[in-house]
C-alpha cells in the first residue's frame, strides 16, 4: 500500500512533467507547422457579447496577474519571502491574490454558462473546448480553495514549490517537497501538468502566438463586412 | 623454478585484483550503508528519539539491544501500529511511557533498513558520545527577550540567520492578530506540550520530522539561538493561550469577495462605451435564417 503511493507520487511529480513538457514542445510546433491558421483562440464575440464581457474580462485578467504570481514566485522566492515577512505585507498581496484568484473563477464560470446557454455559442464548442473548461475549473477551483484553507500560499510556494520545480528543471527530481502536502495541492499541481499536456489541443494556443497582441491591444470587435448570409453556422 | 613461479603469480595476479578489489568495494558497501543508515535515522528518527542523550517523545535508544532482542525491534520497526495491535505487552508499555503517542512507520522502511538501523543503534549505544545524543541547547532560563525574539522569527519579522521560511507562511499560533498565520502545517500554540516541553520541542525543530519541513530547512537549518528563542515563544504561548478559533479563513475569503466584487465594478465602468449586443439582433435574425435553409 505503502510502496504503491510512493510510486504514484514518482509518477505524478517526477515523470508526469516530463511526459507532460514534451508533448507540449513536440504538438505545438507540430500544430504550428502543419496547422498555421489553427493558432487561435476563435473569437466567439459575434455570436454574443454581453454576457461574454462578463466572462473573457474578469477571466482574463485574473488569470494574467496570478501566472504572473506564480512564474514570480517560481524565480524570485528569496524576494516574495522577504515582501512577505511583514505581516502586513503578506495580507495585502494574499487577499489581492485572493481577489484575482476569484476574478478568474467567476470569469470561467460565466464563459461556461454563455457556452452552455446561447444556443449559437454552444455549436461552435468543440469537445476540446469542453475538456479544457473541465480542466480549468478544477485547476482555478482547486487553487482558490488551497488560497483560502491551505494559506499562506504565496510563502510557502516560495519555499516548497519553487525549489520543487527547480528540482525538475536540473532534472533531479526532489519531490520531498510535495509528497506530504494535502491532496488539494496535490490535485492543482497534476492538474497543471495535465493542462500543459492537452495545452497543444486546444484554443490555449492562442497564448504562444508571436508577436502576441493580447497583453496590450484594444479588446478586437469581430464584425461581418458583408450581407452576405454565412453558408451556415457551425 | 622461479620462471614456473612467476608464470604461476602472473596466473593468480587477476584472482588477487578481484579478490582485493571485491573486498574493497565490500568495505565500501558497508561504509555506504552505514551512512545511509545515519541519514534514514536523521530524517525519521531523531525527532524523536536520541542515542544517549535521554527520554524525548520516544525512549532513549541507547542499549536498546539489551532490553529487547533483534528480531522484536525488527518486527516492531517495520510495523509499529501492527505490533501494538497485536496486543504485544511491550509496545503497550513503549506507548503509555511516550504519553499515548504511537510510532509511526517510517516512510521507506524494509527489513534491509531496519537491520540497518538495528546495527547502528547498537554501534552507536558503544560510543561514548553519539552524534544522536540530541540537540544540546543552553539550559539557562528563558526570558522575556527570548520570547519577544522568538515572536520576531514565528512572523518574519527577523530573519532566519541561513533564510528559511519564517513560521507564519505555513502556520498559525494564538495572539497574532490580523488574518492570522498560514493553514498549511497545524496550529503551533500547544506544540510545546505536543513535543513534550524544551528538549523535545528543541530536537524537533534541529530535525524537523515531517517530509514538508525536512525538504524546506535541509538547505536551510535552524540556528540553536533561534531554536532557544522559538522554543521560548512556544512555551509562552502554550501557557496563556489556547489554539486559534478557524475566523481567518472567513475574513479573508469576504475580503476577497468584495475586492473581486469592486474589481468587476471597475471593469464595467472602464469599459462603459463598449458595444451593447449592437448586432445581436442582427446575429438571430442571420442564425434563423441559415438554420432554415
Amino acid at each position: 500500500m505503502f510502496e504503491a503511493s510512493l510510486n504514484m507520487d514518482l509518477f505524478l511529480f517526477a515523470i508526469l512533467p516530463y511526459l507532460s513538457m514534451s508533448i507540449f514542445f513536440l504538438m505545438t510546433i507540430h500544430r504550428y507547422r502543419a496547422q498555421s491558421f489553427t493558432y487561435s483562440s476563435l473569437s466567439s464575440q459575434f455570436l454574443e457579447n454581453k454576457a461574454h464581457f462578463w466572462g473573457t474580462v474578469p477571466f482574463h485578467y485574473g488569470i494574467l496577474v496570478i501566472l504572473a504570481g506564480h512564474v514570480l514566485g517560481f524565480l524570485i522566492p528569496r524576494h516574495l519571502l522577504a515582501w512577505n515577512s511583514r505581516p502586513l505585507r503578506l495580507y495585502v498581496l494574499e487577499v489581492s491574490a485572493l481577489i484575482f484568484g476569484l476574478l478568474s473563477l467567476i470569469g470561467l464560470v460565466n464563459i461556461i454558462i454563455r457556452r452552455v446557454t446561447r444556443s449559437k455559442v454552444r455549436i461552435n464548442t468543440t469537445p476540446s473546448d469542453w475538456i479544457l473548461y473541465g480542466m480549468l475549473v478544477i485547476q482555478l477551483a482547486s487553487g482558490v480553495y488551497i488560497a483560502v484553507f491551505y494559506g499562506w500560499g504565496s510563502s510557502w510556494f516560495a519555499a516548497s514549490a519553487s525549489p520543487y520545480i527547480w528540482s525538475l528543471i536540473k532534472f533531479s527530481p526532489d519531490i520531498g517537497y510535495v509528497v506530504a502536502m494535502p491532496a488539494a495541492v496535490k490535485l492543482h499541481i497534476v492538474s497543471a501538468y495535465m493542462i500543459i499536456a492537452f495545452f497543444p489541443f486546444t484554443r490555449l494556443v492562442h497564448i504562444l502566438v508571436t508577436p502576441n497582441p493580447y497583453l496590450w491591444r484594444k479588446p478586437q470587435v469581430v464584425r461581418w463586412n458583408s450581407n452576405r448570409a454565412p453558408r451556415r453556422i457551425r | 623454478m622461479i620462471a614456473v613461479s612467476r608464470r604461476s603469480f602472473l596466473a593468480i595476479l587477476p584472482i588477487w585484483i578481484l579478490l582485493i578489489g571485491g573486498q574493497e568495494i565490500r568495505g565500501d558497501e558497508r561504509a555506504l550503508q552505514a551512512e545511509q543508515a545515519k541519514s534514514f535515522f536523521r530524517q525519521n528518527c531523531m525527532s524523536c528519539h536520541t542515542i544517549g542523550g535521554g527520554r524525548l517523545t520516544g525512549p532513549d535508544l541507547k542499549g536498546a539491544l539489551e532490553r529487547k532482542d533483534r528480531s522484536w525491534l525488527k518486527r516492531f520497526l517495520l510495523d509499529p501500529v501492527a505490533m501494538l495491535e497485536s496486543g504485544d505487552a511491550y509496545a503497550a508499555k513503549l506507548k503509555k511511557e511516550s504519553r499515548g503517542a504511537v510510532m509511526p512507520r517510517a516512510a521507506g522502511i524494509t527489513p534491509q533498513v531496519a537491520d540497518l538501523l538495528i546495527d547502528l543503534i547498537e554501534a552507536e549505544s558503544e560510543l561514548e558520545k553519539s552524534e544522536f545524543a540530541g540537540l544540546q541547547i543552553s539550559e539557562r532560563p528563558l526570558t522575556a527577550i527570548d520570547v519577544e525574539r522568538g515572536r520576531e522569527i514565528f512572523l518574519g519579522l527577523h530573519s532566519l540567520e541561513r533564510q528559511g521560511a519564517s513560521c507564519i507562511s505555513c502556520h498559525s499560533i494564538n495572539g497574532i492578530g490580523g488574518l492570522g498565520g498560514g493553514l498549511l502545517g497545524p496550529d503551533l500554540t500547544k506544540v510545546y506540550d505536543r513535543l513534550q516541553g524544551r528538549k523535545g520541542l528543541a530536537t524537533w525543530l534541529a530535525a524537523p520530522a515531517t517530509p514538508t519541513m525536512q525538504s524546506i530547512f535541509k538547505p536551510h537549518p535552524l540556528e540553536s539561538g533561534e531554536i532557544l528563542a522559538l522554543v521560548a515563544y512556544f512555551k509562552e504561548a502554550a501557557e496563556t493561550g489556547s489554539e486559534a478559533p478557524p475566523s481567518g479563513p472567513l475574513h479573508f475569503i469576504l475580503l476577497g469577495l468584495v475586492g473581486a466584487v469592486g474589481v468587476l465594478v471597475i471593469f464595467d465602468v472602464l469599459w462603459r462605451t463598449r458595444f451593447r449586443s449592437v448586432r445581436a439582433r442582427l446575429v438571430a435574425d442571420q442564425g434563423e435564417r441559415a438554420l432554415h435553409r
